[in-house]
């Protein structure tokens, strides 16, 4: 693979326009995946979703070089019916169409020849990925005491054209003062095994609200890895919400830093896997100064022979006084070969804080079904019912009334 | 309000030291030093072929890095690894035999071994240092067939069992501190419970590190046959001294049919000084295999010193229908470190496991609960209950929860909660409005706190282990 | 028995008790009544010794200046408060929270301790008296007792504790009428030359069962009237609105 690297990245430098710069940063981005790799599960936070190996099992002849100088055809039909929006559309990693049409244009900032940023010492190789094989990296401003009056939606489309890429795409988004966005990041593969890494850098400043919906319900053979890092300054909120349940593999990872007082956040996700589907959600809530609240449930619903993992860690520190974390997460395994595992995590160096966190897993409760089979429903109803009913709860978190109908239909969950 | 005096000065009771003659083995970790460990304790060639495979495979095996305390580099070959009373050559006959120091030393920490003076319904095997210089009770014991004498005599004396079981838990080749103890363990207790039988007292075993520079490494193995059931306990003590000494111990527990083990620690290792100076690192490996179908193993301790704790008493839930129990309560206070939990591996059909933990840290401390919970997907109609509640005192310490949850069998259920608190403002100001001082109201709510696990430990020792979370917290308050 | 001079107590910088004058008599029993908000809780509080407020003034209590005892010292001498919301204390044997209370205060003042024999009859005793259910005593303090048991349980520790002077800090609110008899008659008892009574409640109902010596009525930190029983009738059938 690291001969295709070479190759690809070289390729890339070639055909691109990309400032001194960036090509240096690029550089040693580059340099620093060719040393560290794909993440392995001998990597604490990569334990119990070995990355090296899904790749290697699920792609073949993976390559790092995408052709983006033609434009692609955008399918229609994929668009968010019966809701107002604006659009973000990428089109197998390359951008198609920017439309603000509801918005007012002066306060609203679009760049997208930004310097990219040199090797942060996270130390992780798919951020050094990214950076390196990027081609353009957006930011998205929305000006003080802006609101966005519709959604925006941002669709990442792939057709049958696009196979056993590697996808890099990397996008900031800063909410000045008093501002609002809501967000749904919506999926739609057709295409097969690629690998499609999103990087998402959030700047929530002082009483802003950020709503990020993060959509991917179409089954695919694609495995995809998402780093969100939020920052969020004095009283502002950040709400997202996961339907995890399209692709062969996700790893959605959420690092949240609360660093204003009264800053809040609320991860709310479902996983709705079948076949040998296997996703992850993995957060870092980092509590930083006082005051602040944290909220996560999580809920699974497994079949076949998927797998689900949840790690999500709660970070108080020493300052963080009168911090409020809280985190719930429970799976429902429906099937002989399904697995769930969880890690969820406290290190808390505050002693006047209320954290706490709960895990369950476990099968259907049989009792429930048999009470409601013999209220004349069938097993198959039954059992729809009460997950229905178990995931409902997740979903009505959503503060969006629109957001949530749209969600509740795309998941089947009108009643 | 006036300024309330509070001596910062952790007493710790048990830190003198027993000025008494001793034979060791040469310091340093080598082929030679583990033959003397062996011809000391007069053992059977296929005892030492075993410690020198668990040599052998030491070589290739790394310290383990991954628990949160961190420790500086230890160095093996500047450890003794045997120290024993030189009195203890011979083995006394009986206690009356034993040197009058040794006496005086048991009597001191609360374990008189003479047989007017013994604990009632308790049976003692006293280990200091290497060697296990008395065990009580023994002939009474003996009557209904337990077995209960140093792990050095069973070798010498029952081989057959000790080949059978030893190492069956616990494999050679396990981790780093566990293969060191296989190559080079010293004494500790062995226990053998016939079909049928219940022991009919607490046995108990209650370890003391003298010497300096001296490594304990005790080995404890106890076997409940098929419908037995027993009791065990254990108590450790050391000496204030300013270095760090090393105990790694194995723990090897087996339940055949129908069989319980309740194991109890109250583990009271010098802690070091206020300043995190000195200290025990205690690195055990403690791990019960539920063999038999409907058996039982039950892990209670008390973790309330050492500078170092790291240890994670498991259950193997192989028998069907089998259950593991894990109840800890562990303090750090001052500058001390725990890393410390329980893996409950279910395997068999219908097993049962329940871990509650108390965590409290102070002073600048740090403390990590960290658990596994594996549920297997044979192990079907499985289920586990854990709950992990910590107490911070103060915001210089830190209070950690790190399980692993992993769940196979979709019959199986795994419920787990966890929380983090301090004691109220209010709590306390109600305490003292009934006439309390700020520490016994923080004594009294902490041992509230603490109530679920202290249920679980044996009348006597519970007394004493209240009296002890008292003490650990002295300070910490003010 | 008890002198307060110009109390005047402050929490965040906001005022709350301000010019407060009381004197409280051996044997006597006193009412102070008033609205929400008036400082009523906060007096209890700043007598019990909870920290937090800034205090000035003076306030002796058996010549001894309060102030310079710690909470359980207070208690130690002889003060009482029922608390308005007794604490749920988890895990904490009821009777063994009211034995080490018991023998904290009697070992400060060179009493005897009592062994569990001496102290399991005299909780008896006391806790027939008060109809209280005996099982309840072998629960966690508190934890899972209703609001009236809470409230009985407090009168008992007083019966028990047997304080020179016991604040009742609302003990009447959560009370049906047949718990505010029991409660009442405790305190009744209780009443005898040398111990005196401040009892803090928004309703006259109480006092009903209890007849006081002296009523006052607190309203924005300070005693803006004091009087005997027929005062607090008189505040019942004016309200607080109008009573100025």
């Amino acid at each position: 693979m690291e001969e295709q690297l070479k190759i690809d990245f070289e390729k890339l430098l070639e055909k691109s326009n990309f400032s001194k710069k960036n090509i240096e940063i690029k550089r040693k981005n580059f340099n620093n995946f060719i040393e560290k790799g794909f993440p392995n599960k001998r990597e604490e936070n990569w334990k119990f979703s070995d990355l090296n190996q899904i790749i290697s099992k699920n792609i073949k002849n993976l390559s790092f070089y995408n052709d983006l100088s033609k434009p692609n055809k955008i399918d229609q039909s994929t668009f968010i019916a019966g809701l107002e929006h604006n659009k973000l559309i990428f089109v197998n990693g390359r951008i198609e169409k920017i439309e603000f049409d509801y918005e007012e244009k002066n306060n609203i900032e679009i760049l997208d020849d930004l310097v990219l940023e040199k090797p942060n010492n996270a130390n992780n190789s798919l951020l050094f990925l990214n950076n390196a094989f990027v081609s353009k990296f957006f930011k998205l401003i929305v000006k003080k005491n802006y609101s966005l009056k519709k959604p925006l939606v941002i669709y990442n489309i792939t057709n049958k054209d696009l196979v056993s890429k590697s996808v890099n795409l990397k996008f900031d988004i800063l909410l000045e003062e008093n501002s609002s966005l809501k967000l749904i990041e919506f999926s739609n593969d057709k295409s097969t095994t690629n690998f499609i890494n999103i990087n998402y850098n959030f700047d929530v400043q002082k009483n802003s609200i950020l709503k990020n919906y993060k959509i991917d319900n179409n089954s695919n053979s694609n495995i995809k890895y998402y780093f969100n890092n939020i920052s969020q300054d004095t009283n502002s909120v950040s709400e997202i919400f996961l339907l995890s349940s399209g692709s062969e593999f996700i790893k959605n990872e959420i690092n949240c830093n609360l660093n204003g007082k009264y800053a809040s956040a609320f991860v709310n996700g479902v996983f709705l896997l079948n076949g040998s589907k296997h996703h992850e959600i993995k957060t870092n809530i980092n509590h930083l100064v006082e005051n602040t609240k944290s909220y996560q449930l999580i809920k699974s619903v497994l079949e076949d022979e998927s797998k689900a993992v949840y790690q999500g860690k709660i970070f108080v520190d020493s300052k963080a006084q009168k911090t409020d974390g809280y985190q719930l997460s429970k799976a429902i395994l429906l099937n002989e070969n399904t697995e769930f595992n969880a890690k969820p995590e406290l290190e808390i160096y505050a002693d006047d804080v209320k954290c706490s966190h709960g895990s369950s897993s476990g099968s259907l409760n049989e009792d429930s079904i048999f009470y409601l089979m013999s209220r004349g429903l069938n097993y198959k109803e039954a059992k729809k019912l009460l997950i229905n009913g178990f995931l409902l709860d997740v979903v009505e978190k959503i503060t969006d009334s629109e957001i949530k109908n749209l969600i509740k239909n795309i998941m089947s969950l009108k009643q | 309000m006036r300024e309330k005096q509070i001596d910062k000065l952790k007493d710790y009771k048990y830190g003198f030291t027993t000025d008494i003659e001793n034979i060791r083995a040469p310091k340093g970790l080598n082929k030679e030093v583990i033959e003397f460990i062996s011809k000391a304790k007069k053992e059977p060639k296929w005892m030492l072929d075993w410690r020198m495979k668990a040599f052998e495979r030491l070589k290739n095996l790394k310290e383990p890095n991954w628990q949160k305390p961190k420790y500086p580099k230890i160095d093996y070959q500047d450890i003794y690894y045997y120290s024993a009373p030189k009195s203890t050559s011979e083995k006394p006959k009986n206690i009356d035999e034993l040197d009058p120091k040794l006496l005086e030393t048991y009597k001191k920490l609360g374990i008189p071994l003479q047989e007017q003076q013994r604990l009632n319904g308790i049976a003692v095997d006293a280990v200091f240092d290497s060697v296990s210089v008395a065990t009580t009770f023994k002939d009474k014991l003996n009557e209904v067939g337990v077995i209960f004498c140093s792990i050095s005599e069973a070798i010498q004396k029952h081989p057959e069992l000790v080949k059978k079981y030893i190492g069956s838990v616990i494999p050679l080749t396990d981790h780093y501190f566990a293969t060191l103890n296989s190559a080079v363990f010293t004494d500790g207790s062995f226990v053998y419970i016939p079909p049928g039988v219940r022991c009919p007292m607490e046995l108990s075993t209650y370890f003391r590190i003298n010497a300096s520079q001296t490594g304990q490494f005790e080995r404890t193995l106890i076997i409940a046959d098929k419908g037995s059931y027993v009791s065990y306990l254990e108590g450790c003590t050391a000496p204030m001294r300013d270095e760090n000494q090393l105990h790694a111990a194995n723990v090897e527990l087996v339940a055949l049919d129908d069989a319980e083990i309740k194991y109890s620690t109250v583990q009271n290792w010098y802690p070091g000084d206020e300043d995190g100076k000195g200290g025990i690192y205690n690195f055990v490996t403690k791990r019960g295999l539920c063999k038999g179908i409907n058996s039982k193993i039950s892990w209670t301790q008390v973790e309330t010193g050492s500078a170092i704790t790291w240890k994670y008493p498991s259950c193997i839930l192989q028998g069907d229908n089998s259950i593991g129990e894990f109840y800890s309560i562990a303090i750090t206070n001052n500058h001390q470190k725990a890393d410390t939990g329980t893996k409950m591996i279910h395997l068999g059909k219908n097993t049962k496991s329940k871990i509650i933990s108390k965590g409290i840290s102070a002073g600048f401390s740090d403390m990590t609960y960290r658990g596994l919970v594996d549920i297997s997907s044979k192990a079907k109609n499985s289920t586990n209950y854990t709950q992990c509640d910590s107490l911070l005192m103060g915001n210089k310490c830190g209070a950690h929860t790190v399980p692993y949850i992993k769940n196979k069998n979709p019959e199986s259920n795994i419920a787990h909660e966890a929380t983090t608190s301090k004691i109220s403002e209010e709590q306390l100001h109600y305490c003292q409005q009934r006439g309390l001082n700020p520490e016994e109201a923080v004594g009294l709510i902490v041992n509230g706190f603490c109530k679920e696990v202290l249920q679980q430990l044996p009348m006597e020792f519970a007394v004493e282990a209240q009296k002890l979370v008292g003490i650990s917290l002295e300070g910490s308050v003010g | 028995m008890l002198k307060i001079k110009n109390l005047k107590a402050d929490i965040d910088s906001k005022s709350i008790l301000n010019n407060f004058n009381l004197e409280i008599k051996p044997g006597e029993v006193h009412a102070i009544m008033g609205p929400n908000g008036s400082g009523k809780s906060t007096l209890s509080n700043i007598l019990s010794g909870k920290k937090g407020y800034k205090v000035s003034g003076e306030v002796l209590f058996e010549n001894k200046n309060l102030f310079e005892l710690e909470t359980e010292e207070r208690a130690h001498k002889g003060i009482f408060l029922a608390f308005q919301y007794p604490l749920e204390i988890p895990g904490v044997n009821t009777n063994i929270f009211l034995k080490t209370s018991l023998n904290a205060i009697r070992k400060a003042n060179g009493e005897k301790e009592l062994d569990a024999i001496e102290f399991l009859k005299l909780v008896k005793l006391k806790a027939k008296n008060l109809k209280f259910d005996e099982e309840k005593l072998n629960r966690q303090l508190n934890v899972g007792f209703s609001g009236g048991e809470k409230k009985k349980n407090e009168i008992l520790q007083m019966s028990i504790l047997n304080p020179k002077l016991s604040i009742l800090d609302e003990t009447d609110s959560g009370l049906d009428i047949d718990a505010l008899k029991t409660v009442a008659a405790g305190v009744n008892s209780l009443r005898k030359n040398d111990n005196s009574f401040l009892i803090i409640t928004h309703y006259q109902r109480l006092l009903d069962y209890i007849k006081p010596d002296y009523v006052h009525v607190l309203m924005n930190g300070k005693i803006i009237k004091s009087g005997g029983p027929e005062l607090a009738l008189e505040l019942e059938n004016k309200g607080y609105e109008n009573f100025n």
